[in-house]
């Protein structure tokens, strides 16, 4: 008995590396395993009944390695007697019984198809088997279905199949369970044909495979059990316990060992003890311990008897679903640790990444880089963090471990991700923004590998204070301070939910702050402004990246974009919350569930807990039927006018008939009828919402489409259902009137009635209804040019619309008269006339022509404003002047408009001002001085006057006026210089000595 | 003044080329000190702003022809900066309310408003109050043409409105009572012709009488059209001679040969291209019912009674929703459209009747 222990320690010893995976293992799969357990549990119980007896047999060290058992059952299975072993007719009827239930027990679940050993229905039932037949140590209370299946193994079986029902566990042997015996697989499909039994195994294991997933087994345990249980039950030779003996078909002896019920008893209770504990509290099942043990022992098996009576095939125990039950599934189930992440691996894996390259500066400990890693991978575990604390360590040995069993890194290169980091050790991105749509994990990805780097995580959401007053002091908060209260001092992360909602300013902030760009004051001592610096991670997750106040974060961000899960590895993890609450159903409907959702996580989770309260089973009937799940996804424009335009072809789905009807669901094909095809289009157009649009795109693709419609009956309807729509939506935008809103949707049906195809249509985006706009913009804007430069003395070409129906054409016609290209003093009569007159009508109008650089970039001379462009029609060339005329016309424009500018009095002379130049010119301002005068003025009142004036004021205040000698001769001088029309005067620095009055009209 | 349709316009009541009669009853009514609201009403080109403009010569003198331009700018209630052109003189303003589109109603009660509560400080001026010309004023939305009524009959005193519009039809009853209508009929060929010949002898040309009529028949009774179209032929060949081409209207000729598109050929693919036809016509700011007016002439050319009937109908029914839209395009594609499918079905009843 004491040696037990012993053996189980070397055991764990021996396995310990497994054992800690599966302590990795999350927690729902460790519940999916309990099947298995359940199996070890049983197996070591035979193993426990056969140790007593054994005790003198097997050697008193006790130590029985399990290694050597194993080479010793393999060495016996190759053993041709063993072989040979076959079961007595009646007399080996428990043995008989035994036998396939262990082989069943210990299955592989990758056992061919036609073999009921394999599946899961088949394994289960001898559970309840063993567990009955060794409790109450009575004949076997067999479970008629699984009587009948031993029934069949047995009395159909050749002699091989015998050997295989025996020692059908060979294949458990080899720890990859792909073996299989080409010779055995032969054996039976020769059975297979024969036997009707066999038909109804494969029926219940169908059923089965449907609604259940087989379970991986604990192949340790197994292998385990296998060898305990041969070893202690059989023998070949006369053995020294109580037996019975069993002669195989080629006479071969083997002895079956006999147990009193009372060790029976007993090694039930140590085994339900064990069984749970893993073999922890071995040594104590003496006394006190004992009794208890027992009673948990037999409850638990009455607990596991109840549900699998109830529920063949939910095998799963119910021993985890105690308090849980009540919560929402999508917490219930929410990944806890890094392994039981359910998005893409490169993307977790990018992240982590991430987070790591803040060690050196959160943590202190030296970050290595990538190729530094994969060298230390192995060992870099414990290694590190010999400064840090307990935590450190821990965390360190976490990641080691992790790191060890990656083997990622060589995959694929991560996305975007700068490897480099700063002269702080921080990664140059210093904020992760992670985006994607809803329900795919984002949050809990954050959340999870923050937790699993050794972080405490901080999140700010959108239900919190989001101003940027707020945001600022959860940032500083977050990244300089640290909980002194709580027990766990870990570092913050900061977690940035639903960033795309917050305020502009707010991310501006956050932007800022990350550049290091914020400087706190410090107030009190008027000492220097303290640069802080971020030290710690920042994730920020958003739904849209392209969202524009997001703009500036993207551009410094480490941005993972969250692909979509793959449906079957979503649909995967939705069995295993299935079979732990014991929802029917099977792979297929999930699949389909995860699909109808678009692979949401949450809302599939959330679709499942739904069904499971209504019903214990979910069906593929039931996600296809309901609308349970399906998201309001957005179509995009062309999906939309694609459903418009096309009739969907008629898909194969499964329809639900009555259930009472053999015949429960059947691939029918969609009806497409106009019903139907009416209800498609309204979904659809509901979804795009834009009307409008939709309709100019309908509207600009119908004509394309082919339709059978030579007499236009069909266009004609459209065009109504156009018009129509479009006094709705004037009616709409004029007045506000949303009332009449509904009827716009409708438009889309008849079109589609009417256009619809069996093909795949042929859709352009609607360009031209924003060409013709931009045109006839530019064309208002000319028009209105053109109006403005229009002078008062053409007031007789019209107004609005008249002006540029009926005067614009025509006057283009009349401002281009056909000219030579010579000099304008050889012109025609009628060349100079029509010249003459252009220029009058163009100068009336305000046109010119001004000198543009052509696209091909050659000058040309263009209308301002453009009328060319105004009225100009394809396949109607506008009379185009040659670039000589325009020219020429031009300047001859110019000339014109300076001549009218001129004042009008041509009394104007320049000698006049002579005549009053008694007045000194230094006084008063004239009109009539000439410009040098006015030039030199200012400088002579300055120098002369303002002083003087000044001076003599008397006592009152009195201006005392002088005339003195000095502004006298100026006045002369100036009266000199002003007499002769040209005139000569020296002055430093200046170029306009010599000077003449020249007027414009002497030049025009 | 240098185009022939400023040029030779007549400045006065008394050297009106046509409506005679009309001139006088309009020089009688500036003898007496007041007159009430005008509305002239007429085709285009038969001469109402020359009439107006005469008309307020004859009551305050030459004067009215100093003009000058001015822009004037208003911010809507919604905050948009609308500039409207006025051209005015001491005594009158001039505008086209349809420049600032639908938020014509803040120019009415803005600038017209505050022109009419203005009392005439000028004692010299001859009348005590001011006119205010408003141009197109058919394009006056519902709202400003309510607003403009108490306006007018609010401060009578001080300021006179002449309305321009070329139907009264779109004007409300309200204003149409409260104006005396003055109908400008459009000159006849005849008329036209003569006006022709005398601007022609002004110049010193010599004008074909031939050419005049064809120039006349072609302008459709639009002197304006006629005189612009005349001298465009001057600047294109001068000695005139009577069978010279005449200059046509680009988008007339545009219309025309769209409309011969459909006759031709009415399949989806022709549809199109009509389509396209229409949108440029469109962009290049033909008003929609101008180009209704114009495919449904050419169109009907080609067509019997019955189909004639039937084309008009339809072309009624589809300008008359256009105007309960936004979207001119639908509409006239969907008249072309009805158009294709009646005139296909009657030419395949020809051809079928023929057949038996």
């Amino acid at each position: 008995m004491d040696q037990y222990p012993d053996e189980n320690e070397e055991f764990e010893l021996q396995y310990q590396d497994e054992l800690e995976m599966l302590d990795d293992l999350p927690s729902d799969q460790q519940h999916v395993e309990y099947g298995p357990t359940t199996s070890k549990q049983a197996a070591a119980q035979r193993a426990a009944q056969e140790q007593k007896l054994q005790l003198q047999q097997v050697d008193k060290g006790g130590r029985a390695p399990l290694l050597d058992q194993s080479q010793l059952s393999n060495s016996t299975l190759h053993s041709p007697q063993l072989s040979q072993i076959t079961f007595g007719h009646s007399q080996a009827e428990p043995e008989g019984n035994g036998a396939p239930v262990n082989r069943r027990l210990f299955g592989t679940p990758k056992g061919p198809p036609q073999r009921g050993c394999s599946t899961p229905f088949q394994r289960m039932l001898p559970i309840k088997e063993v567990v009955q037949e060794v409790a109450m140590e009575t004949e076997p209370l067999l479970n008629a279905a699984a009587t009948q299946l031993q029934e069949v193994g047995l009395r159909k079986s050749s002699k091989r199949r015998l050997e295989r029902d025996l020692f059908g566990d060979i294949d458990d042997l080899y720890p990859d369970e792909s073996y299989e015996d080409p010779m055995a697989k032969k054996a039976r499909t020769e059975e297979q044909r024969d036997n009707e039994a066999i038909e109804r195994i494969l029926e219940l294991r169908r059923k089965m495979r449907e609604t259940s997933k087989t379970v991986r087994q604990d192949e340790v345990t197994r292998l385990k059990a296998l060898h305990e249980f041969k070893m202690r039950n059989l023998s070949y030779e006369i053995p020294t316990w109580p037996f019975l003996a069993v002669q195989r078909s080629d006479l071969e002896r083997l002895y079956v060992r006999f147990h009193s019920e009372d060790y029976e008893t007993r090694q039930l209770e140590l085994l339900s003890a064990r069984g749970f504990r893993h073999g922890s509290m071995c040594g104590s099942l003496l006394g006190e311990a004992k009794q208890q043990v027992w009673q948990e022992a037999n409850e638990l098996v009455l607990q596991r008897m109840a549900p699998a009576t109830q529920l063949p095939v939910a095998a799963a125990p119910a021993a985890a679903s105690g308090a849980e039950t009540e919560g929402l599934w999508v917490d219930k189930y929410k990944p806890r640790k890094y392994i039981d992440l359910l998005s893409d691996e490169m993307t977790n894996r990018s992240l982590l990444y991430w987070l790591k390259m803040w060690d050196k500066v959160v943590f202190g400990k030296e970050f290595h880089s990538k190729q530094e890693q994969t060298d230390a991978a192995g060992g870099g575990g414990g290694g590190g963090g010999g400064a840090g604390n307990q935590q450190l360590n821990s965390f360190n040995k976490r990641t080691g471990k992790f790191e060890s069993n990656g083997g990622w890194r060589q995959r694929k290169p991560r996305q975007a991700l700068n490897t480099n980091v700063d002269e702080l050790g921080r990664p140059m991105q210093k904020v992760a923004l992670l985006c994607g749509p809803p329900g795919l994990g984002k949050t809990t990805l954050a959340h999870t590998i923050a937790r699993h780097a050794g972080y405490n995580v901080r999140e700010i959401n959108a239900s919190d204070d989001r101003t940027p007053e707020a945001f600022k002091l959860a940032l500083e908060n977050g990244t300089q301070m640290s909980s002194v209260l709580n027990v766990d001092r870990r570092p913050n992360c900061i977690i940035l939910d639903e960033i795309d909602g917050a305020p502009r300013q707010s991310i501006e902030y956050l932007v800022k702050f990350v550049n290091d760009g914020i400087y706190s004051k410090a107030k009190a001592k008027g000492a220097k402004a303290v640069h802080n610096v971020l030290k710690r991670p920042i994730i920020c997750i958003c739904n849209d990246i392209y969202d524009p106040a997001l703009r500036a974060l993207r551009q410094m961000a480490f941005v993972v974009r969250f692909p979509p899960l793959d449906s079957a590895r979503l649909a995967e993890r939705l069995l295993k919350i299935a079979r732990r609450e014991r929802l029917q159903t099977d792979f297929g409907s999930l699949i389909a569930l995860a699909d109808k959702s678009g692979n949401d996580v949450r809302s599939c989770i959330s679709s499942m807990q739904f069904f499971s309260a209504q019903q214990q089973s979910l069906s593929l009937q039931d996600v296809l039927n309901n609308n349970l799940g399906q998201k309001d996804r957005s179509q995009g424009l062309f999906d939309i006018w694609g459903a418009i335009f096309r009739i969907q072809r008629p898909k194969k789905q499964l329809q639900q008939r009555n259930k009472t009807e053999e015949e429960e669901a059947q691939v029918t094909m969609t009806d497409m009828s106009v019903a139907t095809r009416v209800r498609n289009v309204l979904d659809v157009v509901h979804s795009g919402g834009d009307y409008e649009r939709l309709t100019q795109g309908v509207y600009e693709n119908y004509l394309q489409q082919k339709m059978p419609d030579p007499n236009f009956n069909g266009v004609c309807e459209a065009m109504q259902w156009f018009c129509f729509s479009d006094a709705l939506q004037n009616q709409i935008s004029r007045q506000q009137n949303y009332t009449v809103y509904p009827y716009l949707q409708y438009g889309f049906v008849v079109w589609h009635l009417l256009f619809a195809t069996l093909a795949w249509p042929k859709i352009a985006f609607p360009t031209r209804g924003f060409e013709f706009n931009q045109k006839s913009t530019n064309q208002r804007n000319i028009f209105q040019a053109f109006r403005k430069s229009i002078t008062t003395a053409a007031q007789g070409i019209g107004q609005g619309s008249v002006l540029l129906m009926d005067t614009v054409p025509l006057v283009r016609r009349i401002i281009s008269p056909q000219l030579r290209s010579v000099a304008v003093q050889l012109l025609s009569q009628k060349e100079q006339y029509d010249l003459r007159h252009t220029i009058q009508v163009m100068v009336d109008l305000g046109l010119t022509f001004v000198q543009v650089k052509s696209v091909e970039g050659h000058y040309v001379f263009q209308t301002e404003p453009d009328l060319d462009a105004l009225s100009a029609f394809p396949g109607f060339p506008g009379i185009t002047l040659p670039y000589f005329s325009r020219q020429l016309i031009a300047r001859e424009v110019d000339l014109e408009r300076i001549r009218r500018a001129a004042p009008k009095s041509n009394d104007f002379d320049p000698i006049a001002p002579t005549t009053t130049s008694s007045q000194p010119a230094t006084k008063k301002t004239s009109p009539h001085l000439p410009n040098h005068l006015r030039t030199l003025k200012p400088k002579q009142i300055s120098a002369t006057n303002a002083p003087k004036q000044q001076l003599t004021k008397d006592f009152f205040g009195r201006v005392q006026h002088k005339s003195t000698a000095s502004s006298k001769i100026e006045e002369a001088k100036t009266d000199a210089i002003v007499k002769s029309p040209i005139w000569y005067r020296y002055k430093e620095g200046f170029n306009n000595a010599v000077r003449k009055d020249v007027h414009l009209h002497e030049l025009l | 003044m240098a185009l022939w349709v400023d040029k030779y316009r007549p400045r006065e009541l008394t050297k009106l080329d046509y409506h005679k009669e009309q001139a006088e009853d309009l020089r009688n009514l500036c003898k007496q000190t007041d007159f009430p609201h005008l509305m002239f009403y007429g085709p285009s080109g038969s001469g109402k702003k020359t009439r107006i403009m005469c008309l307020l010569r004859e009551m305050y003198g030459a004067g009215v022809e100093r003009l000058r331009n001015e822009n004037m700018s208003f911010t809507t209630t919604s905050g948009r900066k609308i500039e409207v052109m006025t051209v005015s003189s001491n005594y009158h303003l001039e505008l086209n309310p349809s420049d600032a589109g639908i938020y014509d109603r803040t120019v009415v009660i803005d600038l017209i408003k505050q022109v009419a509560q203005t009392q005439q400080i000028d004692i010299t001026g001859q009348r005590e109050f001011k006119v205010i010309v408003i141009s197109e004023g058919d394009e006056l939305t519902k709202d400003a043409q309510h607003a403009l009524r108490r306006t007018m009959e609010k401060y009578v005193a001080t300021c006179r409105i002449i309305l321009s519009v070329n139907s009264t039809s779109r004007i409300i009853p309200a204003i149409r009572s409260r104006c005396l209508g003055v109908r400008i009929s459009a000159p006849t060929e005849a008329e036209i012709t003569t006006i022709l010949q005398n601007t022609c002898k002004r110049e010193g040309l010599s004008l074909p009488n031939e050419l005049a009529k064809r120039v006349a028949l072609k302008s459709e009774r639009n002197l304006r059209r006629a005189l612009l179209m005349l001298e465009a032929s001057k600047v294109q060949q001068y000695p005139f001679t009577a069978q010279q081409e005449i200059p046509q209207l680009d988008w007339q000729s545009f219309l025309h040969e769209t409309a011969n598109q459909i006759l031709s050929e009415q399949t989806p693919a022709k549809l199109e291209k009509i389509r396209e036809r229409l949108y440029e016509l469109l962009a290049q700011g033909v008003p929609p019912n101008l180009i209704f007016r114009g495919l449904v002439q050419q169109l009907v050319c080609n067509c019997d009674m019955s189909l004639k009937a039937n084309t008009l109908k339809f072309a009624a029914l589809y300008e008359h929703r256009m105007q309960n839209g936004a979207k001119h395009i639908f509409h006239l594609e969907a008249f072309v459209a009805q158009f294709m499918n009646i005139y296909k079905q009657f030419v395949s009843e020809l051809i079928m009747t023929d057949d038996f």
